[in-house]
């Protein structure tokens, strides 16, 4: 019988929520398997359950508090499904320019306060001066970007959505109030630092990088499938499209999915101690069905982003794979030329004067009794799949997250990383470090439904297969 | 300092769908709507590091927040920014970190208090337990109060 050993780290820091990884050891030594918990339950999708269909967007943006406009537009588009309308083209543009600001608002959080710091300070830094201030003490100015371009991204939900902590702006058939032009000349002013401080980071990543070269290769960099929304022509989507799934060497393997059907090709599978449901790509089952959502998915699923600087970026991105771009450590480059192609949409937007329009909104009654509505989210694909009755109550309501769509891909991160680093029953606090980021790569937010207080400690466990605490580590 | 110009701040933050947890919202809005001269409210989900930036600019900063292990009756606690951070600046940050980031970043370092309302109940839903209820009640009586009187006295004097 071979005697197996389990490594525990309970809680991750900095992402959202609180889950834990076990690191699963044979008796060699040698790292099995590994698995990424999440054992807090929301419960969001009973809750919803008898709710009017129309109190939904102002409902299921209030599950998370970093992507709340993601949930607010997937619900909006659920509901237009519902309506079986196609909302007016204001309503749309107006609509993505919400997007886009979240996607750049998350996407700075992600890179310049969650991430940066390892890959900038050093990876063995001693965990108290390795954030946002050991950033600050190095480079005051990126500290200071970093935190103005994610103020930036707030600026432009704030200016559509107004100061609520959260707007339902998006309701199903549109939205409820255009863009100001008091509010299109706050976000123009913003523009310049903006772009400014994303080439900065974009010059330091791949700076970085050169630096990085295990890391790129070992921190989740595996054959897998990948997942996103797309536009007719193969561009960057973010809002509207179609789903695609392409493979690792670039091929598209399913296109132009109607996210209405998505259960035809996403299955859910439930994973042991863990609230946190595991969607595969169906055809292909588990674990080959497994698949990647977010900017790195996004950037492999599209042919172009459809604006200029960003292409050139996503030119030299691209080169990175062999068709497509396999390791998780990449999402940073996806994230910031993610973050480039909003600022130049958000740019285009502001020469558009039908995002002033007072055509805003179609009016319906209720036409399907179930619709989905599909977003991308900053860590990727969002689902919102309501079933009502004719009266619009909702009977049924099932959220696909993109953190859930993303675990399976975890799992295989940390196993990755941990076979470089673990050998025998001792804990390396280096393998600590490079695992907790490992699944930082993937930007996960797990369940911030209630606000974390007090202390966030990371808790290591070496556990043995008849359950006996091996080893532990307690770090504050 | 002249206590006119007096730029004062207001944080709620928590989960309205949580019911207490959104106490801190409540208690924030509330302030809001009596419209008192040099307040500013914000109200958030959670705190995040871009909040640095409001808080550099003001003279002083209520943090308003759900607190389970808060003394009762509820009192106005002075904090400092952190000296060290441990607990990594995570999505969700902390008010002596953000005081931190303003320091560090910024290069300000307002007076700051947060308020700890006592709670009991994070289920889904809106409205409060009657513990938040009354602390809902007492912590606005706390915010008025500090702003109206002491709060300026105590600016001028630290100014």
């Amino acid at each position: 019988m071979i005697m197996s050993k389990r490594i525990l780290i309970d809680p991750v820091t900095r992402i959202e929520g609180h889950a834990k990884i076990s690191i699963f050891l044979d008796d060699e030594g040698n790292v099995s398997d590994a698995e990424f918990h999440v054992v807090e339950f929301r419960g969001f999708e009973k809750f919803c359950e008898g709710r009017p269909l129309g109190e939904m967007p102002g409902i299921t943006p209030r599950i998370c508090g970093i992507c709340p406009v993601s949930h607010l537009l997937a619900s909006a588009k659920a509901g237009d499904a519902i309506l079986a309308v196609a909302v007016p083209p204001a309503a749309d543009k107006l609509r993505r320019l919400m997007n886009l600001g979240q996607i750049v608002q998350s996407h700075a959080l992600s890179f310049f306060h969650l991430s940066a710091p390892d890959f900038f300070l050093g990876w063995d830094t001693p965990v108290e001066k390795r954030n946002v201030f050991g950033i600050i003490g190095t480079n005051p100015e990126i500290a200071r970007a970093g935190i103005r371009l994610r103020q930036f991204g707030q600026e432009v939900i704030e200016v559509l959505g107004g100061k609520k902590i959260h707007p339902a702006w998006a309701v199903p058939g549109g939205v409820r109030s255009a863009l100001t032009k008091e509010g299109r000349e706050k976000i123009l002013a913003w523009l310049p630092e903006a772009f400014a401080t994303t080439k900065v980071a974009l010059d330091l990543f791949k700076k970085t990088l050169k630096g990085h070269e295990r890391e790129t290769q070992i921190f989740g960099n595996f054959p897998s499938l990948f997942m996103s929304l797309v536009a007719d022509d193969g561009s960057w989507e973010h809002h509207g499209g179609k789903l695609r799934f392409v493979d690792s060497d670039g091929n598209v393997i399913a296109d132009q999915i109607d996210p209405q059907n998505y259960a035809e090709f996403i299955g859910e599978s439930v994973q042991k101690n863990s609230y946190l449901k595991s969607p595969y790509y169906k055809p292909f089952g588990v674990p080959d069905g497994m698949y990647r959502v977010g900017p790195l998915a996004r950037l492999n699923v599209c042919e172009r982003m459809g604006v200029p600087q960003a292409d050139a970026e996503l030119k030299h991105f691209k080169s990175f794979g062999h068709g497509a771009v396999t390791s998780s450590f990449l999402y940073h480059y996806a994230r910031l030329i993610e973050i480039l192609a909003s600022i130049e949409f958000i740019e285009r937007y502001m020469k558009d004067d039908e995002l002033l329009s007072g055509h805003l909104r179609a009016d319906a009654g209720i036409n399907n009794l179930r619709g989905v509505g599909a977003s991308e989210a900053p860590r990727g694909t969002l689902f919102h799949d309501y079933t009502v009755d004719p009266n619009g109550i909702l009977k049924k309501v099932n959220l696909i997250i993109a953190t859930g769509q993303n675990n399976l891909a975890m799992n295989r991160t940390v196993a990755q990383i941990a076979k470089h680093y673990v050998h025998g029953n001792e804990i390396p606090e280096p393998m600590l470090n490079r695992i907790e980021h490992g699944i930082r790569c993937y930007d996960p937010c797990l369940s911030c439904s209630t606000h974390a207080i007090g202390q966030m400690p990371l808790h290591i466990q070496l556990v043995a297969a008849n359950g006996k605490i091996v080893n532990e580590k307690i770090r504050q | 300092m002249n206590a006119d110009e007096t730029k004062i701040l207001v944080i709620g933050y928590g989960n309205t769908l949580r019911r207490d947890d959104g106490v801190g919202v409540k208690i924030a809005e509330a302030v809001a709507a009596m419209d008192l001269p040099g307040v500013t409210v914000i109200t958030r989900h959670q705190l995040a590091p871009e909040l640095a930036v409001p808080i550099s600019e003001a003279d002083a900063v209520v943090f308003v927040d759900a607190e389970v292990k808060a003394s009762e009756p509820i009192k106005l606690r002075m904090i400092k920014p952190a000296e060290t951070v441990g607990r990594i600046l995570a999505h969700a940050a902390d008010p002596r970190s953000l005081l931190a980031l303003a320091k560090e970043v910024f290069g300000r370092n307002p007076i700051a208090w947060t308020l700890g309302v006592p709670v009991e109940d994070f289920n889904f839903g809106d409205g409060f337990s009657s513990r938040a209820e009354k602390g809902f009640q007492d912590a606005l009586k706390q915010i008025r109060g500090l702003i109206q009187n002491k709060f300026c006295e105590t600016v001028a004097n630290a100014g």
